[in-house]
């Protein structure tokens, strides 16, 4: 119990840290000790993402530690998860995610993606500038759970709405879970467009995304 | 009820109960991320009173007046189409709007685009020093982005750094630290020989870390070259972001500080203003911003050794993010920077 403790600690320390190497090696380790890959996962990469997330949101950590921290968990949880009985991915749920049209900013976007990834997300990014209709698209292909938008500007947000009206349109707003964000966009504005959610941060996604496919 | 407004503008109607509990929160928000002091019960009883007088317009007491400034004066009298010159401008500015100092600025803001056309805006300040009496200073935005691609010469930090590119972001953004540095002590030093009385960096560290390290060094070799020139450093927000994350300036990390740590740098640097910045949230009420700015400005004022001006404009120092800042905000807002803030301008 001690050795898995101490274990769990150095994933978690080794996440905080940013040291890639560190917790791919520790995933090994795991492995070798023949320990449950769920629990390492849960239990060390996950509590280490949140914690960098959370010191990213009191300003303790910056950009550059969080996409670290994020890279070494991806790296760690696709060994581990290829251990999982039949090498099935433990996916919590398949999240697609896009810049929307006419908007070229994604900084947080890939905070957002990083977090996600690392709290065991399957996550389509479609990068920046996508028009509604692809966005659609690509859900449908993806099969989806939630698409979520990012829009930097207010000439840009309306592109949202669009969204929401054109899902209600082609009779698919049932079929999948919507949340906002971006630096104009306000809970009001999700309000009025329809959207399922609305995060001001990326941590703050991170969590909406889990209520909104778990239905709480 | 009272009438106030979101940080986005719309109007919301809240008792008085409820915005006492809204500026303790936003004093709240301001202790617990700037690690800093909170108001006392008789500030936060102050802000209630400011925020539930019915009249539209708020003010100070008689003596309590602070200085008042514009930024980016001549740009914002151009963008309403009135065909007349940047000293003409600063006329209105100084004789009509009551200004105390003076900015002259040309349309793209930023050092880069401005180095091109230094004698120009040399000779719009010596002709607009000549019809003013005013102190005047040349502004502009450090903006470090100018300097990356597709804009500039350096690789770009925002595509490296999701790239998991860090040494390469980092780096990146060191070399643009040193384009950012000459072009703003080119610019400076131009205008002031010309006869500017001063330069105002504004909208420092936007680009995070990297741009407020350019503008401290900038500062200190203008400082170093005019000792009798004024120097403000009005800043972007009230956190300097940490696109590079470990950058120094005179031992001190910048990534992560707050206005009060912010304003001891630029006093190193050289300043002789600083102007102290506190984003508006648009999802939150104007007493929440309110309680929350004015307890990060009055903690900055305590720090400083050199004279503070809160940025009390469109989405900053509790302002709501609209075009055009409400009348009842900014009055009230300016208000409590003067009288619970302690500031000693706007």
């Amino acid at each position: 119990m001690t050795e898995t403790n101490d274990l769990l600690k150095k994933v978690i320390e080794s996440v905080i840290g940013g040291d890639e190497a560190a917790a791919e090696a520790l995933a090994r380790q795991a492995l070798e000790q023949k320990m449950d890959p769920l629990q390492v996962i849960n239990e060390g990469y996950v509590v280490g993402i949140k914690q960098v997330g959370d010191l990213f949101e009191c300003g303790e950590l910056f950009l550059p530690e969080l996409i670290q921290a994020a890279e070494a968990v991806k790296k760690a949880t696709e060994l581990l998860n290829s251990a999982i009985t039949g090498g099935a991915e433990s996916s919590k749920g398949k999240v697609l995610i896009a810049t929307v049209e006419g908007d070229i900013h994604d900084i947080g976007k890939a905070i957002v993606v990083s977090l996600l990834v690392a709290n065991g997300f399957n996550v389509l990014d479609l990068g920046r500038d996508v028009p509604t209709l692809d966005i659609i698209a690509k859900a449908e292909e993806f099969k989806a759970d939630v698409i979520g938008t990012s829009a930097l500007l207010t000439t840009t947000m309306v592109k949202q709405k669009e969204l929401e009206e054109t899902l209600v349109k082609e009779g698919l707003k049932s079929k999948y879970k919507t949340i906002v964000g971006g630096a104009p966009v306000t809970v009001r504005w999700a309000e009025k467009i329809g959207a399922d959610a609305y995060a001001e941060n990326a941590g703050e996604g991170v969590n909406k995304i889990i209520k909104l496919i778990s239905g709480s | 009820m009272i009438v106030t407004r979101m940080g986005d503008g719309s109007f919301i109607k809240m008792s008085e109960e409820e915005v006492k509990a809204d500026i303790e929160a936003g004093v709240e928000d301001a202790v617990k991320r700037g690690k800093i002091e909170p108001l006392t019960a008789a500030e936060i009883d102050y802000l209630v009173d400011i925020c539930c007088r019915p009249q539209k317009f708020v003010s100070v007491q008689q003596g309590n007046e602070l200085i008042l400034t514009y930024d980016s004066g001549t740009l914002k009298i151009t963008r309403l189409g009135i065909p007349i010159g940047m000293p003409q401008i600063m006329q209105i500015y100084e004789r009509a709007f009551a200004a105390d100092t003076l900015e002259l600025a040309y349309v793209h803001y930023s050092f880069k685009p401005i180095k091109m056309i230094v004698p120009e805006e040399q000779y719009a300040v010596a002709e607009t020093s000549l019809v003013t009496t005013a102190p005047l200073f040349y502004g502009a935005m450090p903006n470090l982005p100018l300097y990356t691609q597709p804009d500039g010469p350096c690789p770009n930090a925002a595509e490296l750094l999701p790239a998991g590119k860090i040494a390469e972001a980092r780096a990146a953004q060191e070399e643009a630290v040193e384009y950012a540095v000459k072009d703003m002590v080119f610019v400076g030093s131009g205008v002031y020989e010309a006869g500017a009385d001063g330069i105002d960096f504004d909208t420092t560290a936007a680009a995070g870390d990297a741009e407020f390290q350019a503008t401290l060094l900038a500062c200190e070799q203008l400082r170093a070259k005019y000792p009798d020139m004024a120097i403000e450093i009005g800043m972007a927000g009230e956190f300097v972001l940490g696109f590079h994350g470990q950058l120094e300036y005179d031992g001190v990390r910048l990534a992560g500080l707050y206005p009060h740590q912010q304003v001891k740098l630029a006093e190193k640097a050289g300043a002789s203003i600083f102007g102290a910045v506190v984003n508006t949230n648009s999802s939150r009420t104007f007493p929440w911003n309110l309680g929350r700015a004015v307890t990060f400005c009055k903690a900055c004022v305590e720090a400083a050794k050199i004279p503070v001006h809160a940025n009390v404009g469109m989405g900053v120092g509790a302002v709501p993010l609209v075009m055009t800042p409400p009348i009842d905000c900014v009055s009230r807002a300016s208000t409590a920077m003067a009288e619970v803030g302690k500031l000693d301008g706007l």
